[in-house]
């Protein structure tokens, strides 16, 4: 496979991954605001903003009609939902020929049907409404990727995107809500806050089927972190990453293949025997940052090893 | 998901047969060609007394039937089904990005057998004399030595690659992809207008109106006999194959400029049809002569190139040194015979219009026949008699510099002052190698859905010509439309359309 081809299939599937978080997030959040106090909502904006951004750039004291709009549709926002769609999009065109017709599709109609919307059409029905269609439309882009495209190393190429991104995202989001505020505040989540950070990760019932409706947040971190069966568990993704590592670039070089094995290996290990008492005590944030940590370094190994290496090595 | 209107399956409309035949339509009279206008043109549909042609019976008996509402909505489907594929191109203005799809018209052209018989031989005719001509000019020079065409005109051209001379192609082939544009003229008669011979594009605009014409009018398709047209890709890969005969396991790939460039659609289209890699410049390296592309598992050896890049960009240390679109050491590779690129390098030489000009007697020269397809009437101003005609003439003729494209140098009579006429008048004089002129010519009428009605749009017909070890042209072509009412510009940069265009078989 070509290696920019790799690139881009790599990226397309993060940013989907991406915009599919976005959405669940958004969806959630809207849906469950109306049952918080003002002070409580304002908290778990604050929580999601960062979540999403990766930082507290936005004022969680403003309306919830202009943080939507930032975090959804402001096209100035790198991590906006449509940022993350148009740029998914544009990545798939770049590799076409490499994608079936009904992957382009789906993709290209969700980004058609986003791309005009405004915020003033959503609000005055159910906003939360839009990002459930676009999640609806996502987990059809999923089925129809999984079932019309050959599972092959292009396959593989966005298994990785779509792990090393979610593992991210999750780590992200586990961390906003395990380590207290960082402006100072003593608003720490609630019953409520647990329970809507499971609906995030679409994980309140998978997650109620193992440790029954009880919500305990040492359950819920040991849950999101370490089941290895729940799709939207960091384990989980990280045992996709190993997977797929082991399947990308059959031809290269042995060095080269190492290199990115032992790196996946090491996380593997990490998650595996990982001990969420240990965690709980020690501090649940710099796990966390490890795991980020890691998946940053395996992101970089695997373009070194594949995509980005020097002709000259290789002739 | 369903999404019925565009699964690739099914139809834009219902059952498409006419309950009973009405009597034919007549344009300027009848619903939907109230606005119909038979001119000076022909038209394609309507015989000059306004009955529709034999061949275009099932279809006006179709669309006559259909009320409005109904060819807006198959229209709107067959645009829809574009925008979803994709098959659109960027319109910037006021910092926003617009995406428009490249106008299609749910109408289909009809060519005839006969018709067709009689384009697709002298279509043949003329690649082969055009190929000869190329292998002719870079080797001995033998039609210039016999005085056939001037050497200046070709030893002056930009477009002449001095680093071709002596290096064979494989076949003598080097055209292996062309698109020569076809009009119809006031007669009826077939004459060539243009030869593509260096990049030509729209064959996957072919095969996609092909896919939105079939199923806005399945009805009709399937009582005509149409000749299909989808295995183009089949042939165009074999026709590349046909260039490495060195080993069995040729690995092909198509070489695009990139998502921006205007025709990326297609590229990524054919790579997809064919099953071969879709590379840019910068996937592609050259060592020792050989080329090859980075992948995941290391370099992968490329044979053959389908360029959909100029000779002027394809090489930096050959051609254009600012180029970023080509692949260094290319032409050495090439040289080397490591790699077999298609079109070959120089192509473009033939096919500016001066050596235009020359087409029918390159047919004499080379293939001692008479060519089965005339060109457009053409004066060369160099040739004092011609020059005398033209000079005469200028109200009358439209008059262009050989070496401009895209309607720089270009006086059209008609429409000039008598100052403009006569102003460049003195440029012809001045430089009478650099002109010719041809009549205006009025391209035929096509029926054409415009929204309320069904109307004569001007059109022209491109066929796809593929040569190799054989020569194939797939029964089809792309047709362009001006969908400006009156407007002769088919091109797609100037308001121009396209539609389907159904071969029909014997």
């Amino acid at each position: 496979m070509l290696s920019r081809v790799a690139d881009s299939l790599y990226w397309m599937s993060r940013y989907i991954e991406r915009a599919e978080h976005t959405s669940r997030v958004m969806a959630v959040k809207l849906e469950s605001m109306i049952e918080q106090t003002p002070e409580d909502a304002t908290a778990s904006w604050s929580r999601v903003i960062e979540a999403l951004t990766g930082e507290l750039t936005l004022d969680a004291t403003q309306d919830a009609f202009l943080t939507t709009r930032k975090l959804a549709f402001d096209r100035e926002n790198g991590a906006a939902l449509i940022t993350s769609l148009s740029m998914a999009r544009d990545n798939a065109r770049q590799v076409r020929e490499a994608l079936s017709n009904e992957v382009w599709e789906n993709l290209n109609r969700l980004y058609l049907r986003l791309a005009p919307v405004t915020m003033d059409s959503i609000w005055v029905h159910t906003p939360a409404r839009l990002f459930r269609e676009a999640l609806e439309d996502m987990h059809a882009l999923e089925g129809v990727t999984y079932s019309t495209l050959s599972h092959g190393e292009g396959w593989y190429f966005l298994e990785l995107g779509k792990h090393i991104e979610r593992a991210q995202l999750l780590g992200r989001l586990l961390d906003v809500h395990f380590r207290g505020p960082r402006d100072g505040s003593q608003n720490t989540p609630k019953y409520f806050d647990w329970l809507v950070l499971l609906k995030f990760c679409t994980a309140f019932e998978p997650y109620t089927k193992l440790y029954t409706a009880s919500i305990r947040p040492q359950k819920i971190a040991e849950f999101l972190l370490f089941d290895p069966e729940f799709p939207h568990s960091i384990r989980f993704s990280v045992d996709r990453v190993t997977d797929a590592l082991a399947r990308v670039a059959p031809g290269a070089p042995p060095a080269r293949r190492a290199a990115v094995e032992r790196l996946a290996g090491r996380l593997k290990a990490s998650v595996d025997f990982g001990q969420i008492d240990e965690l709980m005590s020690g501090g649940i944030a710099g796990f966390l940052a490890d795991i980020t940590r890691q998946c940053e370094k395996i992101h970089e190994t695997l373009y070194a090893s594949f995509i980005t290496y020097g002709a000259e090595t290789v002739l | 998901m369903q999404h019925e209107a565009f699964a690739n399956t099914e139809d834009f409309g219902g059952p498409d047969i006419a309950a009973t035949p009405p009597r034919p339509s007549r344009p300027g009279q009848d619903a939907p060609y109230l606005n119909y206008a038979l001119g000076k043109a022909y038209d394609e549909m309507f015989a000059p007394d306004g009955t529709p042609r034999a061949p275009y019976a099932a279809l006006d008996s179709r669309i006559s039937t259909l009320p409005l509402e109904e060819l807006n909505r198959r229209q709107q489907a067959c645009e829809q089904s574009f925008l979803h594929q994709g098959i659109t191109f960027t319109v910037y203005s006021d910092n926003q990005a617009t995406e428009r799809i490249i106008p299609t018209d749910l109408l289909p052209r009809i060519v005839t057998a006969a018709e067709w018989d009689r384009i697709e031989r002298g279509l043949t005719q003329r690649i082969l004399a055009l190929n000869l001509f190329l292998r002719d000019i870079y080797s001995d020079g033998r039609v210039l030595k016999d005085g056939v065409v001037p050497r200046a005109m070709i030893y002056g051209s930009k477009h002449y690659r001095r680093e071709m001379r002596g290096l064979p192609v494989p076949h003598g082939a080097y055209v292996n992809i062309c698109g020569s544009d076809l009009i119809r003229n006031e007669k009826g008669e077939f004459v060539v207008l243009e030869d593509n011979l260096r990049v030509p594009s729209g064959v996957s605009y072919m095969l996609a109106n092909r896919d939105v014409a079939r199923r806005a009018f399945p009805g009709v398709f399937r009582s005509m006999n149409v000749r299909p047209i989808e295995q183009y890709p089949l042939e165009l890969l074999a026709t590349l194959r046909s260039l490495a005969p060195f080993h069995d396991d040729v690995s092909i790939a198509i070489l695009t400029p990139g998502v921006f460039n205007s025709a990326y659609f297609e590229h990524a289209f054919l790579a997809r049809q064919m099953g071969v890699e879709l590379v840019e410049g910068r996937d592609l390296l050259v060592n020792d002569n050989v080329v090859y592309t980075r992948t995941t598992s290391g370099l992968k050896r490329i044979d053959v190139i389908y360029r959909r890049i100029d000779d002027d960009f394809i090489d930096p240390l050959i051609f254009r040194e600012d180029s970023s679109l080509g692949v260094p050491g290319l032409f050495n590779a090439y040289r080397a015979g490591n790699v077999m690129i298609a079109n070959a390098l120089g192509t473009g030489v033939a096919d500016d219009k001066a050596v235009y000009a020359y087409v029918p007697r390159l047919i004499r020269y080379y293939l001692s026949e008479e060519p089965l397809i005339e060109n457009v009437e053409t004066f060369l101003c160099r040739e004092e008699k011609s020059l005398h005609h033209v000079l005469a003439n200028l109200d009358k003729l439209v008059v262009k510099a050989v070496g401009e494209s895209g309607g720089y140098g270009m006086l059209v009579g008609p429409h000039a002052s008598q100052a403009e006429r006569e102003e460049f008048g003195q440029k012809i004089k001045s430089d009478p190698d650099n002109y010719i002129a041809q009549p205006t010519i009025q391209l035929s009428t096509a029926p054409t859905f415009v929204g309320n009605g069904v109307e004569s749009r001007h059109v022209d017909l491109r066929p796809f010509i593929l040569h190799g070890s054989e020569t194939k042209i797939v029964p089809g072509a792309l047709t362009r439309v001006a969908l400006k009412r009156g407007s002769l510009v088919v091109n797609s940069s100037q308001g121009g359309g396209s539609k389907d265009t159904w071969v029909l078989g014997q």
